[in-house]
């Protein structure tokens, strides 16, 4: 683990006065602290044991959200307060990962603005509202989960489907592409990633006809360096019939085969967003990012085929953006049940019970996918996180009762993992839906659901904390929840993990047994993944509570900050 | 009809931040002044239109009201007077026309609210996930407002889509086949009651 609190406890007294000095209007230069310092591909690569910082949306390149402090721990933590709430500008839908850099917080909100705060206080540094465009098409909200950061630039996708890189120290945009056609459907809310010189994002889009991709940008000029298509010309396949549990999926191939040969690949319009951030595995020099549904969502008559790489795991060359391997895990989708939880890089046990490099991915099926990052091939796959019914009933006019309904399982929310007790933690929605199906011809950038997924308001909607052994694929232990979870997790060497839910709770459980050891009443729902921070030695936790759109939880503009009482 | 010159300047010049471009001649004789009455006469001289039926554009999204007329002029949304009067217009018209209406103010329409509307709405709104894309209903690009909107225009629309009537958002038609008219009706009236911003 670094120690970077005396080197930033030396900047306050030195560089950070030039630093307050080049800032704009907006920086007080008695809120700073930190240097603001550059950000270092070594700082980032090592960002897994890094105690004081929070650096990567999802903590890491491994995106493990597994933070290496433990002074705030199982023994304490009922002792935890909040240190400092800041509220934004906007009150909606909030899903960022607070990134932190020497006691600076970089955190975004809906329509794309971004705050850079003090990290003792709260206090505001400096503000940037994204100039938006007059088109944007997106789907689920007005969401953004936050920036990326590298040497003295902050990175942010946008709405109207635009990466911008901002200083640093001012917030002032430094430049700006323009990614794909918003009119076309394609915006951005996932948090980039940046390696070395480039910059990675994805895209949203699989719900209006789409062809994704995930792309490279140059840090310094935005300009691109190379572009993978999620969706490949020959999106045709194997014609699998069986999901990767080995499930039926009741796929009529000679319809499918007399329809290809009728109107032809639909690659160009066939979806495959990629709405969380990639592994990154710089030993390999390979990422790993998972692809969303094809579209139209429910109505696979005008889709022939599998829809590759829909639904998958896909890993591609760091350096050129070439094809490696993929997975795929429901073939022709027609539930929306796709691949959107960001995938995690640690080592597993293989079939024999030897250590591997393994992949970790939390399906909206409620099963935790356990892969060989050599080739992709699935080791193994849990115990249903959440209720199975049905499956897979296809959709039908009058719709059809399936469950998990379409949001899963588990969401975007990203999991976390605690190495030690080999264990990942996921959080899950159980929501009664019917699916239904309505073929539509392509809209030019409207929804293209091909129908609806309909939540069934007789039924109880709840959710869970779900622990699962990786290595065995068993459950460990489980927690309900009054509501459906959306948002994401954050496990600490402290033996905890933290999550939020749609009534407001914050909540701290004990890591190995899943006992609840902690709670707050954050006024608004807790839907974003929380980090955790060092500064000055004292360790914090922090999470946004700004409500959920997509599943209607009540809206707020809180950043939260939670360290020990004295 | 045709202003004489003097008063187009002088309505081009009061109007300068909503009218960005010369109009084109798609149509014949476009001239803004003119269309933007034309759709005043229905939609209302102070934003307010003259028939519950139809709706508010003032204010309404610049993208949402471009690409409706291109819809209505297109044939994928139909409507006896909208789908002659859009039809003859090209991209460019269409766009100023969106620009002009959407820089105006939201009019401020009485609230229509009956007890039990919230509780039956937001049943509605949780089965259709409304507000996955309507978000706080107050409208972003090519999502109309419908805070604040004319209750009947509402109405009209939820049973248009369930009845596969209209068909330009074709998704609809199914969301909005599960809902009862008590339902739609509660609906209409409780985004009334939520405030614009």
């Amino acid at each position: 683990m670094f120690n970077r609190s005396a080197t930033a406890a030396l900047c306050v007294a030195a560089t950070c006065v030039s630093g307050a000095a080049n800032a704009q209007e907006e920086t007080s230069a008695s809120t700073l602290y930190g240097d603001l310092q550059s950000v270092t591909q070594n700082m980032l690569s090592r960002a897994a044991g890094d105690g004081n910082n929070f650096l990567h949306t999802n903590g890491n390149y491994e995106q493990t959200r597994y933070y290496p402090a433990s002074q705030i721990n199982t023994g304490n933590v009922k002792n935890l307060r909040p240190a400092w709430i800041f509220q934004t500008e906007i009150v909606d839908t909030m899903e960022t990962s607070p990134i932190v850099v020497n006691g600076i917080m970089y955190v975004t909100t809906a329509f794309n603005h971004v705050y850079a705060l003090d990290a003792r206080t709260g206090k505001q540094i400096w503000h940037h509202k994204h100039a938006m465009g007059p088109v944007t098409t997106y789907c689920c909200g007005p969401n953004n989960r936050g920036v990326a950061v590298s040497g003295d630039k902050v990175f942010m996708g946008t709405l109207d489907a635009k990466l911008v890189a901002l200083d640093a120290k001012t917030g002032k945009q430094l430049w700006e592409t323009q990614i794909a056609e918003a009119e076309l459907g394609y915006s951005e809310t996932m948090a980039p990633s940046v390696v070395e010189n480039m910059v990675l994002i994805g895209t949203n889009g699989g719900e209006y006809g789409i062809r994704g991709f995930v792309k490279a940008f140059d840090t310094e000029t935005g300009e691109e360096i190379w572009t993978f298509h999620t969706i490949p010309e020959d999106s045709v396949g194997v014609w699998a019939t069986h999901d990767a549990t080995g499930r039926d999926m009741l796929r009529d191939i000679e319809a499918e085969k007399a329809a290809l040969a009728e109107m032809g690949d639909p690659y160009e319009t066939l979806g495959g967003g990629v709405w969380q951030n990639p592994a990154v595995d710089l030993d390999t020099r390979r990422i790993y990012f998972v692809v969303g549904n094809p579209s139209p969502d429910l109505d696979g008559s005008l889709r022939p085929g599998d829809n590759l790489y829909t639904d998958s795991l896909v890993a591609v060359d760091l350096d050129t953006g070439e094809y490696v391997c993929h997975f795929q895990y429901i073939a022709h989708d027609v539930w929306d049940l796709d691949a959107v939880s960001p995938p995690i890089i640690t080592t597993v046990a293989d079939a024999g019970g030897n250590d591997v490099k393994g992949v970790l991915h939390a399906g909206k099926t409620g099963h935790v996918y356990v892969h060989n990052a050599e080739d992709c091939s699935m080791i193994r796959f849990s115990e249903a996180m959440v209720p199975q019914e049905n499956m897979w009933v296809l959709p039908t006019a009058e719709g059809a009762r399936m469950l998990p309904g379409a949001n899963g399982g588990v969401e975007w929310s990203p999991m976390a993992i605690d190495p030690n007790h080999r264990l990942s933690y996921a959080i899950n929605l159980h929501q009664p839906m019917t699916y239904t199906v309505k073929s539509t011809p392509y809209p030019e950038g409207k929804l293209w659901l091909g129908g609806s997924f309909d939540v069934i308001p007789e039924e109880e909607q709840w959710g869970n904390v779900t622990a699962v052994d990786y290595d065995t694929g068993d459950i460990a232990w489980q927690v309900r929840t009054a509501e459906p979870m959306i948002g994401g997790i954050l496990a600490t060497a402290g033996g905890l993990v933290f999550t939020g839910e749609g009534n407001g709770l914050f909540k701290a459980f004990d890591s190995s047994n899943g006992a609840e050891l902690w709670r707050f009443q954050a006024g608004a729902g807790v839907n974003a993944p929380p980090s955790s921070y060092t500064v000055e030695g004292q360790q914090y936790v922090v999470v946004a509570a700004g409500g959920n759109a997509q599943l209607n939880f009540k809206r707020g503009n809180n950043i939260i900050a939670f360290t020990l009482a004295d | 009809m045709r202003l004489p010159f003097v008063t187009l300047a002088w309505t081009l010049a009061a109007l300068a931040p909503t009218l960005s471009a010369t109009p084109s001649i798609a149509k014949d004789d476009f001239v803004l002044e003119d269309e933007v009455a034309l759709c005043m006469s229905c939609h209302g001289e102070d934003g307010i239109p003259i028939e519950p039926e139809y709706p508010v554009i003032w204010g309404q999204e610049y993208f949402y009201i471009y690409t409706q007329l291109r819809d209505y002029g297109a044939g994928r949304r139909e409507n006896d007077t909208m789908s002659a009067i859009a039809a003859e217009y090209d991209r460019d018209q269409a766009k100023l026309l969106a620009e002009h209406f959407a820089a105006l103010p939201w009019p401020e329409l009485p609230v229509v609210y009956q007890e039990g509307d919230q509780q039956l709405a937001e049943k509605g709104i949780t089965r259709g996930q409304c507000s996955a894309c309507h978000g706080k209903w107050q409208g972003d690009s090519r999502i109309p407002r419908i805070a604040g909107q004319q209750p009947h225009y509402l109405s009209q629309t939820m049973h248009d889509f369930k009845n596969d009537v209209r068909m330009n958002a074709p998704d609809l038609n199914s969301t909005m086949k599960q809902l009862d008219d008590e339902t739609i009706a509660a609906l209409s009236r409780y985004f009334t009651t939520i405030n614009v911003q």
